[in-house]
């Protein structure tokens, strides 16, 4: 009887609160739950829900299951949100021939749409988004092809592990062409999605790389994790001395690399801040119709080297940088 | 049907995955609200069981008739690129490129098929090799015509209504695929000849040949089923998302696999049924899209995902020996 009563009331306490006129409900999407880049994005959205909770709104946080077929289940988890009729949906735009039909169904549907992390200026206007919240990845992978060029690097092999993401493939292109500034070439290396995250996959074929062409002096990478999995493999082929460490993001491994000298450098696009002012600017819109006057808003990119380090490194211990 | 009573109705193989299956749809109606059965939220766990579901019959038949095919992880992809690459990047008509991936479908299938069934080498082992041989073709050919790992593709209107159009916005037209695919199976499966072929495979295959059904054929036919099962839903999914990815499909082998177990079909073979396949593909659908629509923290939603799926397969055996203990009083 008691588990009955039980239920019932829960069943009464979850219609009453579905029928109560609530603030903003947000939906925002975001990467695989092990994803350390995205888990500083999800502390930024943790801390932005107090807020939202505050102002007695909800913030539904959707997560990619796996990256094989990014563009199509992003294009899902929008459909969900629709499904739930959400105020407003905050979307990383990774495949927009994917993507852009779902966004664009969720704004027929009268829901206002947010772009953040990937995607774009440009793409967000084209769309109507309200704003884009994150990295050019473009010019942030110039700048990082023209830091290695004037670091001494001659050949920069671009590791792409998530390929057909059109935010990854923009900064390797960004790399080879701030390369070809200077007269030096990159190459783009794309590993299948599946050894996304998988430590061992990513070291042995940039390992194999390396020591298959002896003239690359410079590795890029896309994500902190890969960074890790880099460094082994330059330790392995024994060519830490020769070859030079860049990567996307970082975490605190990274950043003690940084400092002891064993990378070059890393590009920050502050995923806190990502996370944060994406759903933060979602509750603002809904509720009391604020916006941005700027279009977009870059949280990216910064390179941080030796010059930098210290700060940095304070904030990445506390899981924020 | 002779005999309608609650009793026969709950001894019927499919049973235990239907009770399964509303045992987890009320635990998300409890605990995500009831804008999980409204239109827009049943496309939400329905689009995602047509994309299983169609690749999990056949391979739910070769499970019955004691068989395993894990290839399809990337005849998924295979499918989506072969179009892409053809229609997308080559610009050849779309019939050709249906008339290719349903082709490569039916050739890989044939080879898995002949492999089984030639060599002593279990279907496991075949269809692993499979997995890897297709992968590794889709990822060196897509890099080497088009340098790219994912390729777009914009199909002209009639194909992308039947394939890959979102029915008023939200169903994927693969919903309607799923149903007439099942109708056939079930038919072929139910209430046809054939289809005690293949639990008769499934029970003793040397008694079945020995009685005189074609075990060779049967085996190779469907490992081509199942092959090009998963090549035209990777076909669609290319067409309904405008893009193909060359590693889209690794998923789903676990989801097949799981589905096919929660509908009731035994990993030894000889036991199941076409609409147990059914029950146990949407509650798989249901599991892994209801979390979404919680107010669970994200991070435990793998322990809950779990934790359903066991619930179901023990709801699955409990009434399968009720089933097959059940004895009619004596009067």
């Amino acid at each position: 009887m008691k588990t009955i009563k039980g239920l019932l009331a829960t069943v009464a306490v979850s219609a009453i609160c579905a029928t109560s006129a609530s603030a903003a409900d947000i939906a925002i999407i975001g990467g695989k739950s092990d994803d350390a880049f995205f888990a500083k994005i999800a502390r930024g959205i943790d801390d932005a829900t107090l807020v939202v909770e505050a102002h007695g709104g909800s913030v539904n946080y959707l997560q990619l299951q796996t990256y094989d077929n990014i563009g199509g289940d992003a294009a899902n988890l929008v459909r969900i949100a629709i499904s739930q009729g959400v105020d407003i949906i905050a979307v990383p735009n990774w495949v927009p021939d994917a993507q852009d039909e779902a966004i664009q169904a969720a704004m027929d549907a009268g829901i206002p749409v947010i772009l953040y992390n990937a995607g774009g200026g440009d793409k967000a206007e084209e769309l109507g988004a309200i704003n884009y919240i994150g990295n050019e990845e473009y010019p942030a992978g110039l700048a990082g092809g023209e830091y290695f060029a004037s670091h001494g690097a001659t050949n920069v092999i671009c590791v792409n592990t998530v390929p057909g993401a059109g935010n990854l493939e923009d900064r390797c292109r960004g790399i080879a062409d701030g390369m070809a500034a200077s007269g030096f070439t990159s190459e783009q290396l794309p590993l299948p999605a599946s050894s996304f995250g998988d430590p061992t996959a990513v070291a042995e074929a940039i390992k194999a790389t390396l020591l298959g062409d002896e003239s690359i002096d410079g590795v890029f990478v896309i994500s902190s994790a890969d960074a890790d999995a880099a460094f082994i493999a330059m330790q392995q082929a024994g060519k830490t001395e020769t070859v030079a460490l860049g990567s996307f993001d970082m975490n605190v491994a990274g950043l003690e690399r940084i400092r002891d000298g064993e990378q070059l450098f890393a590009i920050d696009q502050q995923p806190w801040l990502q996370g944060f002012l994406a759903v933060t600017l979602a509750d603002g819109y809904v509720n009391y119709g604020l916006a941005m006057a700027t279009t977009p808003l870059l949280t990216g990119p910064g390179i941080v080297d030796l010059s930098n380090i210290d700060a940095t490194l304070k904030g990445g211990e506390l899981g924020y940088r | 049907m002779k005999n309608l009573s609650i009793g026969n109705l709950l001894r019927r193989p499919e049973a235990g995955a239907f009770l399964g299956l509303v045992t987890v749809v009320v635990f998300f109606l409890i605990f995500g609200g009831l804008s999980f059965l409204k239109p827009a939220g049943i496309a939400s766990w329905l689009n995602v069981a047509a994309n299983i579901g169609i690749i999990a019959i056949p391979v739910g038949l070769l499970m019955i008739a004691g068989e395993l095919d894990i290839s399809i992880g990337s005849m998924i992809p295979a499918g989506s690129m072969i179009v892409a690459i053809m229609s997308g990047h080559y610009d050849l008509p779309m019939w050709i490129s249906v008339i290719a991936v349903l082709g490569f479908g039916a050739v890989v299938g044939a080879i898995n098929g002949f492999l089984v069934v030639r060599t002593a080498v279990p279907s496991l082992i075949v269809t692993l090799g499979t997995l890897f041989a297709v992968a590794g073709l889709v990822l060196g050919l897509s890099v080497l015509i088009t340098g790219t790992t994912s390729v777009a593709i914009k199909a002209p209107a009639f194909y992308k209504a039947i394939f890959g159009q979102f029915i008023g916005g939200t169903y994927q037209v693969l919903i309607l695929w799923w149903i007439a695919f099942a109708a056939i199976y079930i038919f072929f499966v139910h209430f046809s000849k054939y289809g005690n072929w293949i639990f008769a495979i499934g029970g003793d295959r040397e008694s079945a040949r020995n009685a005189g059904i074609p075990t060779t054929k049967v085996t190779i036919t469907l490992f081509m089923l199942s092959a090009s099962s998963a090549a035209f839903v990777g076909m669609c999914q290319a067409l309904l998302f405008n893009s193909a990815q060359v590693s889209a499909g690794m998923s789903y082998i676990f989801n097949v696999i799981i589905s096919v177990v929660v509908g009731g079909v035994l990993l030894t073979g000889g036991f199941g049924s076409v609409i147990g396949i059914i029950f146990g593909t949407i509650t798989l659908a249901v599991v892994t899209q209801g979390i979404y629509f919680t107010s669970f923290d994200r991070n435990w939603s793998s322990l809950i995902i779990g934790v359903m799926l066991l619930l179901a397969v023990l709801m699955n055996n409990t009434f399968r020996q009720m089933a097959l203990n059940y004895s009619p009083k004596k009067k």
